[in-house]
This record gives structure tokens, sequence and C-alpha cells, in this order.
């Protein structure tokens, strides 16, 4: 069975994740640390011990052979004999083998058969007194054939050599889970110190430009990155309402100069004479001005909304009749362009907000989805109350929307390229968007039917429940 | 994998001075059982401060050691025996 999609093994995950991979090479460096030190304690014990026990064998060898040179075999077998008669250690091990390889002097039973000719030292397993034991041995060959064995018993060498493993061992494994809880601990704390960043990056990522990163007391790198982050988004957000404010003065200023030109136009229309063509024109700019207008009203509206000084009016509200007064306010103008609309609507819609600005918002989606569906299309008008929180949808019959340019919806003037033929601003869905913000909902677009063509568009407004 | 071959170390150096001395038989050493004790107690009266102490009671404990089936410890205590005897330490 293939792994599933979107599921990835735990180590794969931890490699991709930068903490992950920080805390692994941290384990790596803990566990070359612990190897090190490892090495270092056996090279000093039982590499020590090892070292000790040669050493001991050599000489005691070097002192045999000259007694052999010395005094020749006699003498080398009463020093092997008073050797092993002082050895109170009783670790000391001798042979001596004649040429015809008779046992000449010694404490060990034969020659033993594994000794190889090109090897000088060996590990040989031992009996005393019916317990088995461990001999090293030095193998010399002398003068004459003959040949002798010098060695340690190293028992006791090796049962130490066995506590120290066993002591290694458990160091290891306690070093081995410390790391590996280090490196837990360490990916949790990065993880723990860049979660606000995240936060921070989403929210803004969706719409929210008030959020900051918070900053804790300690200054360090994370503290850093925050601040630095925090500068640029009051960078942006200043730009931001520079650019708004341009725009809002704008509008704001001209209105005076369009509404003087408007009613000059109106005074010339009625003093003049019955001339048609010159009402006509005269009647055309005061529509172009008329028009001007509402964009402009349009756009300080969005300003007031996006503001939030409306929140101050905010009431328990039920959506139901107004929604219903909507749908039939706009069933005329339906009808007249041959299009159906429908509504479904529940019982309540019970909610805290504006319901200016929600109706407001409610009748753009409609305007909109009127004016892109074509004649004999069908809007549909549905509400639904939800766990927390109150949906209202408007689909149509129209070209859709393109995926990829839905998230400019709710910019100002924007227009997607299937809708430049048709009148308007530009500033519907922004308003609409608006509002949704500053009633802490969100604005949603899909396909009505994907499969169709045209697809149609689905506008969701989704708001808190009351 | 360092990891590994940490917790394996010792494991493998066990392991490692094990495998060198598993093929042989085991060697016996002969100068464990009752018959030496009598050779190395024919040595230490050989000696001549033998007969003084500590290395008489020395000498009288480790044959007793030996008689009772204690080989090793007997033949520690003529060890001993026979160096105080010759005057080593």
């Amino acid at each position: 069975m293939g792994p599933q999609p979107g599921f990835s093994p735990p180590l794969i995950g931890l490699l991709r994740s930068a903490s992950g991979r920080f805390a692994l090479l941290f384990t790596a460096f803990f566990a070359a640390a612990a190897t090190a030190a490892a090495m270092v304690l056996w090279w000093n014990t039982a590499g020590a011990l090892d070292r000790q026990v040669e050493a001991a064998i050599r000489a005691d060898a070097t002192a045999l052979v000259e007694r052999f040179r010395a005094g020749g075999q006699a003498t080398l077998v009463a020093a092997i004999e008073e050797r092993i008669a002082l050895d109170v250690q009783n670790e000391s091990l001798y042979l001596l083998q004649g040429f015809d390889g008779a046992m000449i002097a010694g404490n060990l039973e034969g020659w033993p058969s594994a000794v190889e000719e090109e090897f000088a030292w060996l590990r040989m397993p031992l009996l005393r007194d019916g317990t088995a034991s461990e001999g090293r041995l030095l193998r010399i060959d002398l003068a004459g054939g003959l040949r002798l064995l010098v060695g340690r018993d190293v028992a006791e060498k090796l049962r130490l050599r066995a506590l120290l493993s066993e002591g290694i061992a458990w160091a290891a494994s306690s070093s081995a889970a410390l790391a590996l809880l280090g490196a837990w601990m360490l990916r949790r704390a990065l993880e723990d110190r860049l979660r606000p960043v995240y936060g921070t990056a989403e929210a803004i990522g969706a719409g929210d430009l008030t959020r900051r990163v918070p900053l804790s007391e300690r200054e360090d790198e994370f503290d850093r990155l925050g601040a630095t982050m925090n500068a640029m988004l009051d960078r942006i957000a200043q730009l931001m309402a520079g650019v708004r404010g341009v725009s809002d003065a704008i509008a704001h200023d001209l209105r005076t100069p369009i509404a003087r030109a408007r009613a000059k136009l109106e005074e010339a229309l009625a003093e003049a004479p019955e001339d048609a063509p010159l009402r006509a024109a005269v009647e055309q700019g005061i529509a172009d001005l008329d028009n001007i207008t509402r964009i402009f009203q349009a756009v300080l509206r969005i300003a007031e909304v996006e503001a939030g000084s409306r929140r101050a009016a905010f009431a328990p509200l039920d959506l139901v009749p107004a929604l219903a007064d909507v749908v039939e306010l706009y069933e005329a103008s339906a009808e007249a362009a041959g299009q159906t609309l429908t509504a479904a609507l529940p019982a309540q819609l019970p909610l805290v907000g504006d319901r200016d600005l929600l109706l407001q918002a409610v009748a753009n989606l409609l305007d909109n989805a009127l004016k892109f569906t074509p004649p004999g299309g069908h809007v549909r008008l549905s509400a639904a109350v939800e766990p927390g929180s109150v949906v209202i949808e408007v689909a149509d019959d129209g070209p859709g929307l393109p995926a990829a340019q839905r998230a400019r919806v709710g910019e100002r003037f924007f227009r997607a390229d299937a809708a430049r033929s048709t009148p308007g601003s530009g500033l519907g869905l922004s308003l609409v968007r608006a509002v949704a913000v500053l009633h802490g909902g969100a604005l949603l677009l899909a396909d009505t039917e994907a499969a169709r063509t045209p697809p149609g568009l689905t506008v969701t407004l989704r708001l808190p429940g009351a | 994998m360092r990891l590994l071959l940490l917790l394996l170390l010792p494991c493998l150096l066990i392991a490692g001075s094990a495998a060198a001395t598993a093929a042989d038989p085991p060697l016996r050493v002969t100068t464990d059982g009752p018959e030496y004790c009598g050779q190395l107690h024919a040595r230490v009266i050989a000696q001549p401060g033998a007969a003084q102490d500590p290395a008489r009671s020395l000498a009288e404990e480790g044959l007793r050691l030996c008689d009772s089936g204690h080989s090793r410890t007997g033949i520690a205590k003529l060890r001993r025996a026979l160096r105080a005897a010759q005057g080593m330490s």
C-alpha cells in the first residue's frame, strides 16, 4: 500500500522542516561528541589494561631470554619455576618446549595447537581448577629449537572490561535518549518562537493589515525578525493609507465642483430653448456627472466602512425581512430583463451588525449577478444559519470568474476581463468585501456549476452569527 | 548512523575479543591443583628462613587449605610463605 496523498513519513517531514534539520544536526553533533568521549574513555581504560598486560609480558619475556642467553636452558627452567612459585597473583603463564616437542618447564598442560608461526601474540582459553579463563600469550623462538610461551591470565581484566562496556552501553543509550529529547525540545522551541510570525503572516495574507508580530522581551534573533517584519508592515500600511487617502481626498474634494457643474447644467436645461439636440447633450452631461458622483460616493462609503467607524452602530438584527425587501426590489428589474430571481430564506437570520451596510452589500451582489446573467438566466439568493455563522449566497448563470482573478476581487476599481464591456465601476464587490471584513466575516467566490459552460458565479458572504 | 555505532561499539568490542578465543579448546593450567601444593611446600621448606614466622605459619596454613580441597587459596598462601622465607615483601 503506497503512501496516502498529502502524507509524508515523520523523518521526511522532519527533514523538510528547518527546525527539524537543526534538531537533527544537534543530535548528530551530540552523538559525535558522545562517541568521541566513549572512544577516549575506552582507550584510557580497557585499552590501557591491554597495553599494561602486554608490556608486563614483553618485559618478562625479555628478562627470560636474557637469562637463557646468560645461563642456557637450565637457568631458564629455574627462572620459570621460580617465577611460577613466587606468583602470588596467580596470573603468570609459562611453557618451555624442547626441539622434540617435549614440555620442559611451565604451568601449561601442552603447546596450543592454534599457535601460528606468523603471529607472536595470541589469546587462549584456559581451564583453571575447573573454571574457564583466558590467557594472553607471547611466543618466542629460542636457540636450539626451544620455544617459549610467556603470558598472563587476563580473566580479571576481561571482567573489568565487560563492566566498563556495560557502563559505556548504558551511557550511550542515555546519551542517545537525551539527544533525541534535546532535538525534540529544540524543534519545539523553534516552532513556538516562529508560530507568532506564521500567524501574523497568515493574517496579513488574509487581508488583516493591522496585525503585527508580538514581541517578547528577550530581544533575541526572533524578536529582531519580528521587529523587522513589523517595521516593514508599518511602512506598507503607511503607503497604502497614503494611496487610499489620495483617492478619498480626490473623491471628497471633487464632489463640490461636480455638484456645482451639475446645478449649472440643470439651470441651463431649465432656461434653454426647445432645442432637442442641446437638451439631449445637457441631459447626457447631467447623467455622466451623476455617475461620477455615484462612484465618488462609493469610494467614500468604502473608506468609511474600512475605517471601522460604523462598528459603533452595530445592533442585533434579523436580516430576513430586509433580504425579502431587497429581493422584491430586484424582482422587477430581473423580470424586465427576462431573468428569474428566486430566494430561499430561513425563518430567521440573527446576527449583530449594521443593517444598512449589509443590505447595501446584498444589493450589490444581486446587482452584479443580474448584470452578468444573460436573459432567461436564473439568479438565486439563499441564506442559512450554520453553527456560529450566517451564510448568504448569491448564485448566477453568468460567465463566472476565473480562479486566478478571484483573489483580486475586492480591490478598488478591479474589473474582470469579461466585465469590461458591461457598465460598472469595479467598486461593488469592494464595498461587499469591506462590509464582510467590518463584520468579522469573509467573502468567498466559487463556480455555480464547475462542469457547466459558462460555470456561473456563486458569491458567499459568511458572517459571524449572533 | 553515528548514534547506532555508538550504541553498538561496546557490544562489537566484547564480541571481537570473545571471537578470538572461541575456536580453540582450553589449555589446562597445571599449577592450580593439589599436586603443585606439594611441590611448592617442598620449595618453601628448602629455604633457610622457612622455620621463621610469618613464612612458617603461612606455609602451614597453605598446606592445610590444600589438604582441605582449597588448592588455589592454599597455593596462594604457600607462595606468600615462599616470598617471606626469601625475605621478599
